[in-house]
Formats: structure tokens, C-alpha cells, sequence
């Protein structure tokens, strides 16, 4: 047993280690495109992922209706408008404003403070925030409220109306240009890469062919190959996500207020996360192309 | 002990080829120690080659290797259970055995054609195959040299290792007087049993 793990060792992975160090000159170019490939697969994944946060957020956001009371509004009309709100399927919550706090959270908001104090009275009415569970019945629920006889004639409702729409239409670009890019990017590391491989096995074809002759199995031939491109994708795929996980950690690091609203949901362990991710996708692109290369360019 | 003759393109090195599988036949079956070589799967070929020694007439040795390396490496291909050190005996055994023993760390571009030619035999033999092909062992080789290797291939023979040479050396096939079968295009047109080939005055003007 030991006789045939040593063996393999030493035919598969040290002699693959060596002639990929002997071939560093021929490795380069597919080392150094397969890490551009994976450290910007690694930040578009991590640019996606604070997009995709972002875009909750907004739909969250985008979902709150907000249904301005009546200063007058009787209390049995309020009563049963919070009931009706709070009974229907597509309703997720009903919260209550009062001017009061609809005054406070104003003070709050930059440039508001002083149209607050303008007035003598309270200009802000009281409210119902209703969180409808999807962003598509805002508008339904909107129309089913603003005629209730509690509700402010001037003013009945608001809620951001074709905002999440905007931000979805601008992820899906985003996302289609990512995934082109990441595709152009990645046919041309696999492609150089295929080719690196089919360069050390057209340098290495006697060496290839008195092993076949006297008898090495397949896997013994063609494995070292794929060992070598394995080799290539994990040393590529490692710098990336270091870098990756560096970059993200420096962001986290410098800016934590600015970078979580540029980047929500990017933490430390979602940024090794991704570092990991990036290394496991260079190890299997490597073996992959390699793969692809001996499988076309080796007799067996 | 067996020779393969005809002229240039009668078709030697392609039937030492189909027999270890370089190539596969069109039409036609090759049976090698009872399997069958033209329907085997790619995976399967190694199986098939551990039991063909082959020697070249440029020797294919690694030149990385020194000459001990280069013999125990077919061991240690062809068995994975076989450790270093039996590894290590066994090809010295074999060095030994083709008059190298002493020359077990010297470097393929340290040794002569003929000695070279000798690591490739050791090579090929050191695994016990039952059967040895040989195109054209003595080609590159000066007289004296290819005698040598000659009298080693009989000594394999000897051993009970079935040894197919293809040569266009009419010297040897006419002084050894072994079985020989001459091809031309492709055909086998004469099978002359041991102790039978004569002249052959018709390979010297092919």
C-alpha cells in the first residue's frame, strides 16, 4: 500500500509539479489571465451580492404604503380602515403614525426641521404604514384605501411607485454585462490555457510515448497534464481570492459606514466566502481545461 | 527466436505496431497472449503492452533518467505495488543481465549506441513479458555492436521470451538461421522454418 501511494505521488503529482515549474515561461500567460478571470469574477460575485441586498432593501422599502389620516377622521372610520388593511391576504403589517411622531421623524430628515418649525401647528398627519407582502399590490391596496373616508382627500397616500422597477431593470443590465464580460474573459483563460497544456504535451510527446509503450496506464499518462493545469487554476485561483478577500476586508476595514451602504450584506465571513469560492472556480477551471486539452490534443 | 523481413514498405514496423497497439487494424484480428489487440478499448491498451517488451532502433530512453531509472521506471508503471528498493534490485538484476550492472547511474548521452540499445533491452525484458518486438534493434548499430545485441536477443530467446525482430539485415537473418517470415505489401509470401533460409539472395535485392 505504501509502495503504490508513494507511486502515485511521485507519477502523478511531483512529476506534475515539476514540469509545471520547468514550464513556468509556457504557464504564465494562462496564470496570469486565469487570475484577471477569477479576481473579477470574485468582485463582480461580491458586486452581485451587495446588489442583490440592495435590491431587498428596496423592495422592502418599496412595498411600504403610506395612508395619511384625516386630522378629523373619525375614530371607528380609523378603526375600521386599520381593520380592513390588517385583514387582507396581501397585507403583511399595519403600523400606526401619529403626528406626533410623523413631526419627530421629519426633524430627522435633512432640510425638513425647518419647514416643521415654519408652521405654528403640526403640518404632518397621522399615518397607517402598511407593509404589503409584495411590491406588484401596492398599487392595488393603494386604490382600495385612498377612498375610505378617513383618509386625507388632499393627500390620501404614498409609496415609491416604479422605483423597485427602475432598480430591477438596472440589475438586469448590470447582470447581463457581468455575465458576458465573465464569459469573453472566461473562454479566453480556458482557451490559453488549453493551449499552455497542449504546448507541455507536444514538449513532452516522446516522454508521452515511451511511457505508453512500456505500459503506463491512461491515467498515468494524461493525469500529470491535468494535474499541471490543476496547479496553474489554484495557484490562480488562490492569488485572486486573497486579493478578492483583501479588497473587501480594506473596504469593510476603512469605510465600515459608507462601505455597508455601498455594499450591504458584504461581511468579513462573506468575504471569505466569496476568496474561497474564487479558489474552489480556479481549481476546477484549471483541471477542467486541462482535462479538455489532453482529451484533444492526447493519443491515448 | 523469429525475423520479419521484406523490402522498405512491405509492412514490418506496421505489424509490430498493430501487435502492440500503436495502431489499430481496419479488417483483420490480432491476438496477443489471448487478448485481443484490435478490439481493445483505449483503456485496456496498457494491459496489452505489459506484455510486449519493444525495442527501437533509436532506443527511446529518457534522457532525464540515468540507466537504472530508466529500466525500473517500466516496472514501476506497469505495477504500482512494486516499492523503490525491489524496483531498484530488479533493474540492476536486469542491467546485470545485459552486461551493464556496473553502469546502473550513468545517463543515457554517458553511454554508447550499443549500451543504450542494451538499457532499452533490459528495459523491455525486466517486466518477464512473454513476448519481445524488436524493429530494427541493429540498425544504428556498428557490426561488432549488432552481433552483441543479436547474441543477447538469443540468450532472451533462450530464456522462453518469444523474440520478433523486423531487420533488413540479411547477415544476421542468414548466419542465426531462425524462422523467418517475409512480407512484402503488406502479405506474408514465405514462411521459412528454422535452419531453412539459405542465401536469400532475393533480400539482397530488395
Amino acid at each position: 500500500m505504501e509502495a503504490v501511494v508513494k507511486n502515485v505521488f511521485r507519477y502523478l503529482f511531483k512529476g506534475a509539479a515539476r514540469n509545471w515549474a520547468r514550464n513556468l515561461g509556457g504557464n504564465a500567460p494562462a496564470l496570469s489571465s486565469m487570475a484577471l478571470l477569477l479576481f473579477l469574477t470574485g468582485l463582480i460575485g461580491l458586486s452581485g451580492f451587495a446588489l442583490m441586498n440592495l435590491e431587498q432593501i428596496q423592495a422592502g422599502e418599496a412595498s411600504v404604503l403610506h395612508v395619511y389620516l384625516r386630522d378629523d377622521a373619525d375614530a371607528t372610520d380609523m378603526f375600521n380602515l386599520r381593520n380592513q388593511l390588517a385583514r387582507d391576504p396581501r397585507v403583511a403589517s399595519v403600523n400606526f403614525t401619529s403626528k406626533a411622531q410623523a413631526l419627530q421623524h421629519a426633524q430627522s430628515i435633512p432640510g425638513l426641521p425647518q419647514l416643521a418649525s415654519a408652521s405654528e401647528s403640526n403640518p404632518f398627519p397621522a399615518s397607517f404604514d402598511v407593509q404589503v407582502k409584495s411590491v406588484d399590490q401596492v398599487a392595488a391596496i393603494d386604490a382600495m384605501a385612498r377612498t375610505n373616508p378617513a383618509v386625507d382627500p388632499t393627500y390620501p397616500t404614498s409609496y415609491d411607485r416604479g422605483a423597485y422597477q427602475r432598480i430591477q431593470a438596472v440589475l438586469l443590465g448590470v447582470a447581463i454585462a457581468g455575465i458576458a464580460f465573465l464569459a469573453v474573459l472566461g473562454f479566453v483563460a480556458v482557451m490559453v490555457t488549453v493551449n499552455s497544456i497542449r504546448a507541455a504535451i507536444h514538449s513532452r510527446r516522446d516522454e508521452v510515448a515511451i511511457l505508453q509503450l512500456v505500459g503506463a496506464p491512461r491515467w498515468m499518462v494524461r493525469g500529470p497534464f491535468i494535474v499541471e493545469g490543476a496547479i496553474t487554476g489554484s495557484l490562480a485561483g488562490a492569488a485572486a481570492g486573497l486579493v478578492t478577500f483583501g479588497l473587501a476586508l480594506a473596504g469593510i476595514a476603512e469605510g465600515s459606514a459608507s462601505f455597508s451602504q455601498f455594499a450591504p450584506g458584504v461581511t468579513i465571513s462573506v468575504a471569505a466566502v466569496a476568496g474561497a469560492i474564487v479558489f474552489a472556480t480556479g481549481l476546477g477551471l484549471g483541471s477542467g481545461s486541462s482535462l479538455l486539452s489532453v482529451r484533444r490534443h492526447l493519443e491515448s | 527466436m523469429t525475423f520479419l523481413v521484406g523490402p522498405s514498405g512491405a509492412g514490418k514496423t506496421t505489424l509490430l505496431k498493430l501487435i502492440n497497439r500503436e495502431i489499430r487494424p481496419t479488417q483483420g484480428e490480432v491476438w496477443i497472449d489471448g487478448l485481443a489487440a484490435h478490439d481493445l478499448k483505449a483503456s485496456r491498451v496498457a494491459e496489452l503492452r505489459r506484455r510486449v517488451g519493444v525495442v527501437f532502433q533509436d532506443y527511446k530512453l529518457l534522457p532525464r533518467l540515468n540507466a537504472r531509472e530508466n529500466v525500473a521506471l517500466a516496472l514501476q508503471v506497469s505495477d504500482l505495488r512494486v516499492s523503490d528498493q525491489e524496483a531498484r534490485e530488479r533493474a540492476l538484476d536486469a542491467l546485470e543481465a545485459v552486461g551493464l550492472g556496473d553502469r546502473g547511474k550513468s545517463m543515457p548521452n554517458e553511454l554508447s549506441g550499443g549500451q543504450q540499445q542494451r538499457v532499452a533491452i533490459a528495459r523491455a525484458v525486466v517486466c518477464q513479458p512473454p513476448l519481445l518486438i524488436a524493429d530494427e534493434p541493429t540498425g544504428n548499430l556498428d557490426m561488432d555492436t549488432g552481433w552483441a545485441i543479436m547474441d543477447l536477443l538469443e540468450d532472451i530467446s533462450a530464456f522462453g521470451i518469444t523474440v520478433l525482430i523486423a531487420t533488413h539485415n540479411i547477415e544476421i537473418v542468414t548466419r542465426l538461421q531462425r524462422r523467418v517470415l517475409t512480407l512484402v505489401d503488406g502479405r506474408l509470401v514465405r514462411d521459412q522454418p528454422a535452419g531453412q533460409t539459405g542465401r536469400m539472395a532475393w533480400l539482397a535485392s530488395s
